[in-house]
């Protein structure tokens, strides 16, 4: 393995980000001392200095990032003694201690301290589990009303995935038309933590559903207990996979993934790409790619045609970057990272066609075939599922105020089903709304605010562009 | 179209799959499993996956032994994980220790090889434990773990090989019988027909048996389970902490399965608890402190099916012609599956099991208040 000490994938200079990185800090891998910035996550700190392998597998298959937002298992490591740590939702620190694991681990070498350690039952008047764009937006509007709110979120910092959204957003000023999607974050995030109605919960896992929906929450300071009046499940998405060989060698990354690396920390996640997928998000982060520096080598589509808009291919296409479509990606090789792929043409029955093989010299291939709506923590209520192909699998039915078939439960942003930024904003105000009404009974100022929210949504919806999410909206909907 | 077989058995879990391999065995594969849901999916994939013959009555001690044996054969025969792991329960007042003493020689007496350890013992048994309370324990060396999920599908290859017809997603709603006699079942998806028929349905048992009458004394209490993060192998044997009524083991793939006693009714739905995983991580870190930093992967529920003595009930129905039963195991039906299923081919088969001991088991003995009680049941 090259020393990794020479190694900076940081991006120091970007064409329209800059990027703002905490104190320095110097932490250990394997004995070697190495150093992040404050705010970057332990993987991101060792991506960044050229550590593609994060473990062995137990048939000894290297694995390195492949989600980057606490969704997959690829990035456990030991930290400190204690082993399966997500990584890339550790912050990094002074003086940590990591070390990777090959195959399973041995059980922790360290115990920790039950003192301080809090159990409590708390109860609110509306509880938000995910603290993404629809999670934000709704925790502000309910507390606008008077109502009392927990936050809850996994990762150590507000945002979800609006955080790694570089690009303008469309629409009204209330809607932060104008606004990159992180200043969108930054925005909603100062608010949450300023709002005395609002607690944040950070780094705390929403764990389960139990008996008559009271929530149990774990983190590193304690349990809890919450019984709350109204329940929303903001808890957004993950990625798809695609099966073929080498599929789980290092720098084969979610497309999510990459973006993670890239607009949040500042970090190029290759230097040569093939990208798997030529819907928006495979269009999109294939150009900021371009942005970061990265020499996009192809685009594969298995469909005959683009499926992401002509204003995104439009982009990549300027650069000469060519999209195979009727593509796919047969297999990648190389020794613990990628070297190249192969990408091989399809017929009508998406079988691969002999003989029309291409290899493609790269370091990184970029998978963006879909994402799922993560609903798993949502079904435990109970609340009805339906398998709608349009919204990226199982989702709850809803009204269109948001509430599933559970009274009291809500469901908004891409866990009701894979929109956008902006729906996710706007769902989250109407679930907020209805729990408000639920909570004060009849308020004339949240009916006709929740009345011209789900006005705007059905307009914004009409777009010839969203017609299979509308498709798949309709489906979804029950009478209220 | 109406099916006829020989015998219906009512339960795809392991004790129906286990009478099903050995009657066929015997030659007798005229043979229709019908299970509701999906095979195992009542209470064998929500067990604990211990097997021991360390119990407090020679019915038990003495079938059990046999099932370890049969586990044993099986696992190798069909190919699935078993392993002689050992139990080790643990002590922390010398009432316990006293009580566990008397126990040991009734299993010595019975040709069990179980043994009162120290505490040191314990610790080269399980050198990661923390020893604080503890005052020693019961080592029984022939005890083990087994995967019920790689034995039910073992099972169900061999039992499609010797000719057994399963069906699964098929609910049998009422037994029928005609002069004292069966005649077959109803389920949703219509009448099959079948001269005999053997309740092995768990939980499910007592509502079958009362749509003909027969009044089996079961209560289904729910207990629960969780499973962490999987590991190294750390330690071999099953554990048990007899104060808090708890157990741990590491099973097959490395992971730490565990359960204990919390306050049930019976015959309640099952509900995850929010009290439960913080309980049982209490008792996990207190032998365990390390555990503090292992995550809990899985939780659920699952019902002992318990008979008023806690022991199954195995064998014919003497108002009956052709009803055999073979449940209430009351925790232990995945251990004794083996050797129920053993015991309900011989009734079914020689009209009498090869074992005098397991003739007490049948429903009689309930009728007439002959019970004999077990008092080593936990989780």
């Amino acid at each position: 393995m090259p020393s990794s000490k020479k190694i900076d994938r940081r991006i120091w200079e970007h064409p329209i980000l800059e990027f703002k990185r905490g104190k320095e800090v110097r932490f250990y891998f394997e004995g070697e001392e190495m150093k992040g910035y404050e705010g970057e996550s332990i993987a991101v700190a060792l991506y960044a200095s050229g550590i593609d392998i994060f473990s062995w597998t137990e048939d000894n298959r290297p694995r390195g990032a492949f989600c980057m937002i606490g969704k997959c298992s690829s990035c456990f490591m030991v930290v400190n003694g204690i082993p399966n740590v997500r990584t890339c939702r550790e912050p990094v620190r002074d003086g940590l201690r990591i070390e990777r694991q090959r195959g399973l681990p041995d059980i922790p070498r360290v115990t920790r301290d039950e003192e301080g350690l809090e159990s409590k039952t708390l109860e609110t008047d509306f509880l938000v589990i995910g603290a993404g764009p629809a999670g934000l937006s709704a925790a502000l509007k309910a507390a606008e009303y008077g109502l009392d709110v927990i936050l809850v979120e996994d990762h150590f910092r507000l945002g979800g995935q609006l955080v790694k959204q570089t690009h303008k957003f469309f629409g009204s000023k209330d809607l932060f038309g104008g606004l990159r999607g992180f200043q969108i974050a930054e925005e909603l995030s100062k608010k949450v933590s300023s709002n005395p109605k609002i607690k944040v919960f950070l780094e705390t896992l929403a764990y389960g559903v139990f008996k008559d929906l009271t929530i149990g929450l774990a983190s590193k300071k304690g349990h809890y207990k919450v019984k709350a009046k109204n329940i929303l499940f903001s808890t957004g998405a993950y990625e798809n996979y695609l099966a073929f060989p080498g599929n789980d060698l290092p720098g084969v990354m979610g497309a999510g993934g990459a973006q993670t690396l890239m607009n949040e920390y500042g970090i190029r996640p290759g230097d040569k790409v093939l990208t798997i997928g030529a819907g928006n998000v495979g269009l999109i982060v294939s150009y900021q790619l371009l942005q970061a520096g990265a020499k996009v080598k192809a685009i594969v589509e298995a469909m005959p045609q683009i499926g992401g808009w002509v204003v995104h291919a439009a982009k990549v296409r300027r650069y000469g970057i060519p999209i195979y479509t009727r593509h796919t990606i047969k297999e990648v090789w190389g020794n613990n990272r990628v070297e190249g792929a192969t990408i091989v043409q399809v017929d009508e029955k998406w079988q691969p066609v002999p003989g029309t093989e291409k290899d493609i010299d790269c370091d990184l291939v970029i998978i963006s075939v879909g994402l799922t709506p993560d609903t798993k923590l949502l079904a435990q209520t109970g609340a009805k599922m339906k398998w709608i192909p349009e919204l990226g699998g199982l989702v709850a039915l809803r009204t269109k105020y948001m509430e599933t078939t559970v009274p009291g439960v809500f469901v908004a942003g891409d866990a009701k089903g894979i929109e956008e930024a902006t729906t996710a904003i706007v769902e989250g105000k109407i679930a907020a709304l209805t729990a408000v009404l639920r909570v004060l009974g009849h308020v004339d100022k949240a009916v006709e605010e929740r009345r011209q929210l789900v006005q705007y949504l059905e307009q914004y919806r009409q777009s010839p562009l969203l017609s299979r999410s509308r498709r798949g909206i309709e489906k979804a909907t029950i009478e209220s | 179209m109406i099916m006829k077989s020989e015998l219906i058995i009512i339960g795809g879990g392991i004790v129906g799959l286990y009478s099903a391999y050995f009657l066929a065995e015997k030659g007798f594969n005229d043979i229709l499993i019908l299970e509701k849901s999906y095979l195992g999916s009542g209470s064998t994939f929500r067990c604990a996956t211990g097997i021991r013959a360390s119990f407090t009555t020679e019915e038990h001690i003495v079938l059990l032994k046999e099932s370890i044996n049969l586990w044993k054969k099986l696992s190798r025969e069909l190919g699935f994980y078993y392993e002689q792991g050992g139990y080790i329960w643990l002590f922390r007042n010398e009432e316990q220790l006293k009580a566990f003493t008397e126990f040991s020689k009734l299993h010595n007496k019975f040709g069990v090889p179980t043994r009162i350890i120290s505490v040191d013992e314990i610790v080269e048994k399980v050198p990661m434990i923390n020893t604080e309370g503890l005052v020693g324990g019961l080592f029984d060396p022939i005890a083990g773990k087994a995967s019920p999920f790689q034995a039910v599908f073992s099972l169900e290859n061999a039992l499609k090989d010797k000719g057994v017809k399963i069906r699964t997603l098929t609910r049998v709603k009422k037994i029928i019988a005609e002069n004292g006699r069966i005649k077959g079942v109803e389920t949703d998806s219509g009448t099959f027909e079948a001269d005999k028929v053997l309740i092995a349905a768990g939980y499910g048992s007592r509502e079958l048996a009362k749509t003909i009458n027969v009044d089996l004394p079961l209560n289904n209490v729910p207990h629960h389970a969780l499973v962490t993060e999987k590991f190294k192998e750390a330690f071999k044997p099953l554990l048990i902490d007899w104060t808090y009524s708890a157990y741990i083991v590491q099973v097959q793939h490395g992971n730490f399965l565990m359960g204990m006693d919390i306050e049930e009714k019976p015959q309640q739905p099952l509900y995850q608890r929010v009290d439960f995983i913080p309980k049982m991580a209490r008792v996990a870190t207190r032998l365990f402190p390390w555990m503090r930093n292992v995550n809990v992967l899985r939780y659920w529920t699952g019902y002992y099916v318990m008979s008023p003595d806690r022991h199954p009930i195995i064998g014919p129905v003497e108002e009956v012609d052709g009803l055999y039963i073979a449940t209430g195991f009351s925790g232990h039906g995945f251990m004794m599956a083996p050797i129920a299923g053993e015991v309900v081919s011989e009734w079914i088969v020689d009209g009498k099991p090869k074992y005098r001991v397991a003739e007490n088991l049948t429903l009689r003995r309930i009728k007439e208040g002959k019970f004999i009680h077990e008092k080593a049941v936990f989780g």
